[in-house]
């Protein structure tokens, strides 16, 4: 016992001196709210292609964004990219001060829709807003060509949604922008009328729609491509609202540069190698996403997307930003 | 007043502050925290009390399912119970997030769980949500936590009163609750509080299942809205600490055994009630165990099948998790057991105040702790350079968890009778042979099951595991989350077995093991 513990003991040590002695000049540091399976194998690539190190912690965008507060707050800079699932939890940062500019050569590899337009975060790869429904109960033809119809008597008891989870709250901050905030709350408390079933996210709803649980559910159109990779034979399609439709919204993952970071030139050469045809490519290709790059046509399988301008929801312009659609989502009922 | 006795009274106080930091952090922010757009209190008072209703409700019957079944393993001739042991302490190694999914999956057309339910000729449940169920489930993933101190107790407890109460003609029914309970009362409250926090500080589960608690308030606000999160998290430690004082009183003062257990006691035949005993324990790990294994299973099968799943890729992960668990379980012990043995044998202020520090940190979800430790290291000079090192994760493991190896030191601090110690005193003078000779002997099988549950929690672990590792840092609880955050079933599920796999060994090999061999 005791040898199990001293040995136990040394090697915790010496991994933590391992730790504690990275961070060389020529790597960059990154917070990655994008999961390992969804990022890693293209960060391998730009470290082969450029020599460039790269260390990543991976958790919640929104767990790292107040993490990346706290070190701000303290007065130190401990990373150098942030990579987020949505535009919510870097327009957090931004707010708070804490994002530098992107290069502007770097800004002008997408087009203006999916970038900040303050310059402080670039969209990389693209989620569209879409209606999971289950293929034994519903028909194609049987669904709504906008999200708005989701408040019939119809969809009573039948409708997931994640309200707590930060694409749900994004596309509703975007619905504030593009349809008021009057008819946004009229379109929650619709819903919040239908008595809807609640889940933690978005790979949730999906498993609940494939089982029956509910008849619909409204996610990201990458959840139920990732889901029949993984099990072909489950009864799930996602359906488009119609173009135009807030209900169709595209979710960005962005990349932001964090203030003080001591690598500014490689966390700009990452965010150009992921906005870079093999980049794009790798989105595309691997995880269903669309590209957002000027001149990359989305994969075959996807539908073809117009981009509704997602930069310019701006959460100051707003007022009161993330916290005022969080408290219209309370406000309507909905537990968020 | 001797200077070793006020230094172990500053040591105490010390090691009480260190695990009252997170309190008096989330105290701090919610009281500093900016309101202007700040949801009503009166939006906190619905999820507050059902979170109560779920607690209550939950450790309830984990403390008789718990307690039933470490008398059965204990104290019967129950068939296959060494294999039953391992097996039902098995609901405790898996995340609650991977355990409901996974049961959840069950319940799908093709699943498990609906097979069996229409093979005894019921329909499955459409939907599987609400209170109902999310108190089954959290009942089945959590009794362990008092099936473990209560099993250690019985190892330790002196059998002859019980074998009295049979030669006078008592029932095997009669004699445990006659004289079995009253003596494993305060293991049994102590395992009911550990399940009280661990429901109250629970977001994976209630989540899948459709409940709605404080722990989704703080979630769900901790970036939008800091003010309601950290209030939230102020009335779920207010939940905790009345949870606490309750179950001091309920239990009161207990006297140390005076007579020291010396021979292994006799088992109950349970002849024809075998077979209840037999159906009851298949119940609860079809329940607890296969139902979630089986999806688990078939979701590796088919990685394993195209050849998507790498193992090797897992050693890592693997490693660090078994050296963090074992780590941490050692250094929580370390820290922990002084406090409990002074609270059992001098009973004084600091150490009571200490010991209510020690198990509030398992009140607070992991992620409320990381934040604390986090701001805390970046903003004291004297360690700011451990942020993000091995050695600050491992203290938010020990805060975390320490709760865990407390009940269960407290229980073998008393099974170290005051005659045993003044003989051991007059026989010999060093303290530091007194101790490896005579009290951890004694106090082993206590220590070993409460270092057992801190190190199942550890390799479980991971909002603090995320926040806190140094960069780069995978355990196989972060390889769980990250594959089944993005639905990679097949990769969420070969580390989820690789967890199981690895828990069962330790806990068996550093467990068990002696258990069984004790009382066989």
């Amino acid at each position: 016992m005791t040898v199990l513990v001293t040995t136990a003991l040394t090697t915790a040590l010496t991994t933590a001196g391992l730790y504690a002695c990275s961070g060389s000049a020529d790597s960059v540091t990154i917070y990655s709210g994008r999961t390992e399976d969804l990022i890693a194998p293209i960060l391998q690539e730009f470290t082969e292609s450029t020599g460039i190190k790269v260390e990543v912690k991976y958790g919640q965008s929104a767990d790292l964004a107040l993490l990346i507060e706290e070190e701000q707050a303290a007065g130190r800079t401990d990373v150098d990219v942030f990579l987020s699932q949505s535009p919510g939890s870097v327009g957090y940062l931004d707010q708070l001060g804490v994002l530098e500019s992107v290069p502007d050569e770097v800004l002008g590899l997408v087009p203006s829709e999916v970038r900040d337009d303050d310059s402080r975060w670039v969209g990389f790869s693209g989620r569209q807003r879409v209606l999971v429904y289950n293929t034994d109960v519903l028909a194609e033809t049987e669904l709504p060509s906008s999200v708005f119809e989701l408040t019939d008597e119809q969809w009573k008891g039948q409708i997931g949604i994640a309200p707590g989870n930060g694409s749900f709250q994004d596309f509703v901050t975007a619905m504030r922008v593009s349809e008021g905030d009057e008819a946004t709350a009229e379109w929650l408390a619709g819903i919040a009328a239908n008595d809807p079933l609640t889940y933690e996210n978005n790979t949730a709803i999906v498993a609940a729609a494939s089982r029956g649980e509910i008849e619909v559910g409204l996610v990201n159109h990458y959840y139920n491509y990732r889901a029949l990779a993984e099990d072909p034979s489950q009864t799930t399609a996602n359906h488009l609202f119609a173009e135009g439709d807030p209900g169709s919204l595209l979710i960005v993952t962005a990349a932001a540069i964090v203030k003080g970071s001591d690598h500014p030139t490689q966390a700009a050469e990452l965010i150009t190698f992921l906005l870079s045809e093999s980049g794009q490519a790798y989105f595309a290709e691997q995880t269903y996403e669309y590209p957002l790059a000027i001149g990359v046509a989305p994969p075959q399988n996807l539908p073809p997307l117009t981009f509704q301008d997602v930069g310019g929801i701006d959460f100051d312009q707003l007022g009161d930003g993330l916290a005022g659609t969080r408290q219209m989502i309370t406000d309507a009922g909905l537990d968020g | 007043m001797t200077t070793s006795t006020r230094a172990q009274q500053i040591l105490t106080g010390s090691i009480g502050l260190l695990f009252a930091s997170p309190m008096l952090f989330v105290l701090w922010r919610a009281i500093t925290a900016d309101r202007t757009s700040t949801a009503q209190f009166d939006d906190l008072i619905a999820p507050a009390w059902r979170t109560l209703l779920l607690a209550t409700l939950v450790s309830c019957s984990a403390m008789v399912l718990g307690t039933l079944l470490a008398w059965l393993l204990m104290r019967t001739d129950l068939a296959g119970r060494s294999w039953w042991r391992v097996v039902l302490i098995l609901p405790v190694v898996l995340p609650s997030f991977v355990g409901a999914t996974a049961f959840l999956a069950g319940l799908s057309p093709d699943g498990f769980l609906t097979s069996a339910l229409e093979f005894v000729g019921l329909d499955p449940p459409q939907r599987f949500r609400g209170l109902g169920p999310a108190w089954m489930l959290l009942t089945a993933f959590s009794y362990p936590f008092v099936l473990m101190p209560v099993s250690a107790r019985l190892a330790t407890l002196r059998p002859s009163l019980d074998e009295s109460a049979r030669l006078l003609g008592a029932s095997p029914w009669d004699s445990f609750i006659r004289i079995t309970v009253p003596h494993v009362r305060a293991a049994v409250i102590g395992g009911g509080l550990i399940v009280f926090l661990y429901v109250v500080s629970d977001f994976g589960a209630v989540q899948l299942l459709g409940y709605d608690t404080l722990t989704r308030v703080i979630f769900a606000t901790r970036q939008a809205d800091r003010a309601t999160s950290f209030t939230a998290a102020a009335l779920v430690l207010a939940l905790a600490a009345t949870a606490l004082l309750l179950s001091r009183t309920v239990v009161g003062d207990i006297e140390p055994d005076t007579v020291q257990t010396i021979r292994v006691a006799k088992r109950h035949h349970l002849g024809l009630g075998q077979i209840p005993a037999l159906l009851g324990c298949g119940l609860v790990t079809g329940i607890s165990v296969v139902a979630p294994l089986s999806s688990l299973l078939v979701w590796a099968g088919r990685g394993l099948r195209d050849g998507r799943i790498d193992i090797g890729d897992l050693l890592t992960p693997t490693g660090n998790s078994a050296i963090m668990g074992l780590g941490a379980a050692v250094v929580t012990l370390g820290i922990v057991a002084p406090v409990a043995a002074r609270t059992v044998r001098r009973g004084d202020a600091v150490s009571r105040l200490a010991g209510l520090a020690i198990v509030g940190g398992f009140a607070l979800p992991g992620i409320v702790i990381a934040l604390a430790l986090a701001v805390l290291t970046l903003n004291t000079p004297a360690i700011n350079a451990l942020y993000q090192t091995i050695p600050v994760l491992a203290l938010a493991y020990v805060i975390h968890f320490g709760s865990l190896a407390f009940g269960s030191s407290q229980d073998a601090a008393r099974a170290v009778s005051a005659v045993l110690r003044d003989s051991a005193r007059l026989l010999e003078r060093s303290a530091v042979r007194r101790l490896l000779h005579i009290d951890l002997p004694v106090m082993r099988t206590g220590l070993m099951s409460g270092g057992g549950l801190v190190m199942l929690a550890v390799l479980k672990e991971l909002p603090a595991t995320l926040l806190l590792s140094p960069i780069g840092f995978r355990t196989l609880a972060t390889e769980v989350w990250s594959a089944f955050e993005e639905g990679f079933y097949a990769d969420a599920a070969a580390a989820s077995l690789m967890l199981v796999t690895v828990s069962g060994v330790l806990t068996w090999f550093l467990v068990l093991r002696r258990v069984v061999a004790q009382s066989a």
